[in-house]
């Protein structure tokens, strides 16, 4: 099957500052593919790439199966985009964005963007300028959206939407994707990407550091484990064990991130009179938080 | 679509394109109407041929016809307001939008960037058009206030102010594209102008200065007494060709560009 996506070794430097580095990617068609990482991951510049807005240091995207270096212009005819920061023409209308956008792209379904502006209850007749941020996002949202492209690139799309909104925006995404169009959608909210995307790629300082389905990613994530012992116990014992991370250590109560196998983690503590052991497994929050504070060498893709 | 840029441009300039145009007629018509009252008061074309008139465009007999609009329109005013205009719009449609991010939306439709810049040197000339034509009409007014200089010659002369703010603003573009950078474009395009208003007014008086003119843009406009001699073939030569580097400067910078 075709990939909507494609990167490889896709890397962008500026001077000495990497702000991508070598990310590979593969989306399918028909998903909707989470972005996610913190503000400065190089989310946005990645996107960008892939927009041909900027040049890669090395490297290459395809989209829609055309290499973004030279098919650009039939990949934007195909490509809606939303950029991040959205800003548009203050003095005009709404409507005249829409009417602006939809001429050059040689025209769109009327009814289609009837249908959004009802559905997102925009406010159209306006200047934009007199307009809030999430009625402006709106309004970003419809021109990236109204000509059906087969991929939509949107980046924090859901930045000052009210919730019900949200709720709105993400059924949006879920028929884009049961048509079997493709969504690339970048944000730093994991609740949000968690509840809409098939797949999340977790990007950090530039590079890609897991990329799985919501599931397998909730499966990779350690256990936390929480030891209250008899006495102080000193964690070096515990942290000796492999795939063992003591995250908190207070006399006699030890709190622990434990990956893989919990039997020799067990012994260890067995050893040491314990009188209370509690254990759960981390919440996909918890897990990115990890990710995030991490050093990028930790790095963990599986297969979805 | 094909012209959707220039609508787009010359809508979002509407106001300050008219703001130009009818400031700059005013101003024309009221030069033209005071003509009768100064043409008799010869003792003023004393005041040319100092260093300090020159600074101000002043050169010739300022009781001429061809004087008279020359120190208060072609050789000051006019130019300054046409380059206002145009490095204004050039700085401002590529580095001013992709600054204020409206850009990307733009670069992200199915178009060629050259087609993207192509249509913004279009919105850029039927603005200076506007200018021009707008000046132009209330100088061939002043017909009726004794004024003899011929529509051809005003056209021809307003052609080539229009064009050499084309150059100075096709610089603007090409730095914007450069640089990233409404600023930094507006500031090095404008000085770049101020310099060849210098050095073509100042070689008029100061010798050392004289073979210099040649590398003004003004001296082949306005300049070289086009308005007594009229503007040769070799002026709107120089004009075209020096518009057509900045272009392919500004296309190459463009195709670059990295944009937000």
């Amino acid at each position: 099957m075709r990939a909507a996506i494609e990167t490889t070794g896709l890397t962008k430097a500026y001077g000495s500052v990497t702000a991508v580095s070598d990310l590979s990617l593969r989306i399918d068609p028909g998903q909707v593919f989470g972005f996610l990482g913190p503000n400065g991951a190089g989310k946005s510049t990645t996107i960008r790439m892939l927009m041909t807005l900027q040049r890669p240091t090395s490297g290459r995207a395809a989209l829609l199966g055309m290499d973004s270096a030279t098919d650009s212009v039939e990949i934007h005819r195909r490509t809606g985009y939303l950029p991040g920061d959205l800003e548009l023409f203050p003095r005009l209308t709404g409507r005249q964005h829409i009417a602006w956008f939809a001429r050059s792209r040689g025209g769109v379904d009327d009814s289609f963007v009837r249908d959004l502006l009802e559905r997102f209850l925009v406010v159209a007749d306006r200047p934009v300028r007199e307009l809030s941020k999430g009625n402006r996002q709106k309004i970003g949202l419809i021109l990236a959206c109204m000509h059906k492209p087969e991929l939509l690139i949107l980046d924090e799309p859901s930045a000052g939407l009210d919730p019900l909104m949200h709720h709105e925006f993400e059924s949006l995404l879920r028929e884009t994707a049961a048509e079997g169009r493709t969504v690339f959608l970048s944000s730093h909210e994991l609740d949000e990407v968690q509840r809409t995307a098939d797949r999340i790629a977790i990007i950090r300082a530039g590079k890609v550091v897991a990329e799985d389905t919501v599931e397998g990613l909730r499966r990779a994530a350690p256990q936390k484990m929480e030891v209250r012992f008899r006495h102080p116990v000193n964690p070096a014992a515990l942290r000796a064990v492999s795939g063992v991370r003591v995250t908190e250590s207070a006399g006699r109560r030890i709190a622990l991130d434990v990956t893989g196998e919990i039997g020799p983690v067990l012994k260890v503590i067995a050893r040491h009179d314990p009188i209370d052991l509690t254990s759960r497994p981390a919440d996909l929050d918890e897990l990115f938080l990890d990710f995030y504070r991490t050093s990028p060498a930790k790095e963990t893709t599986h297969a979805g | 679509m094909l012209a959707d840029i220039i609508r787009l441009d010359l809508r979002l300039r509407r106001r300050s394109t008219i703001g130009y145009a009818a400031g700059m007629a005013i101003y024309a018509l009221v030069v033209v109407a005071l003509y009768p009252s100064f043409k008799n008061q010869t003792s003023l074309d004393s005041l040319s041929g100092s260093t300090a008139a020159a600074l101000f465009g002043v050169t010739g007999k300022l009781t001429s016809s061809g004087g008279w609009l020359n120190a208060n329109i072609y050789s000051n005013f006019f130019p300054l307001i046409m380059l206002a205009l145009t490095i204004g719009y050039g700085a401002t449609s590529l580095a001013g939008q992709d600054e204020s991010g409206t850009l990307a939306l733009v670069v992200a439709l199915p178009m060629r960037r050259r087609a993207i810049l192509f249509q913004k040197l279009f919105a850029m000339a039927i603005q200076a058009l506007v200018l021009a034509a707008a000046t132009t009409v209330c100088a061939v007014i002043g017909q009726g206030f004794q004024l003899t200089v011929p529509t051809g010659d005003l056209s021809a002369i307003a052609l080539a102010l229009m064009l050499m703010g084309l150059d100075f603003g096709l610089v603007s573009m090409a730095i914007g594209a450069a640089t990233g950078r409404r600023g930094t474009a507006l500031g090095i395009a404008s000085a770049l102008a101020a310099a060849s208003y210098l050095i073509s007014t100042l070689a008029t008086t100061i010798p050392r200065i004289g073979p210099g003119r040649y590398l003004s843009l003004f001296y082949w406009s306005v300049g070289n007494d086009q308005i007594a001699k009229g503007v040769s073939l070799a002026d709107f030569i120089v004009l075209v060709i020096v518009g057509f580097c900045a272009l392919l400067t500004a296309l190459i910078a463009f195709r670059r560009a990295d944009l937000n």
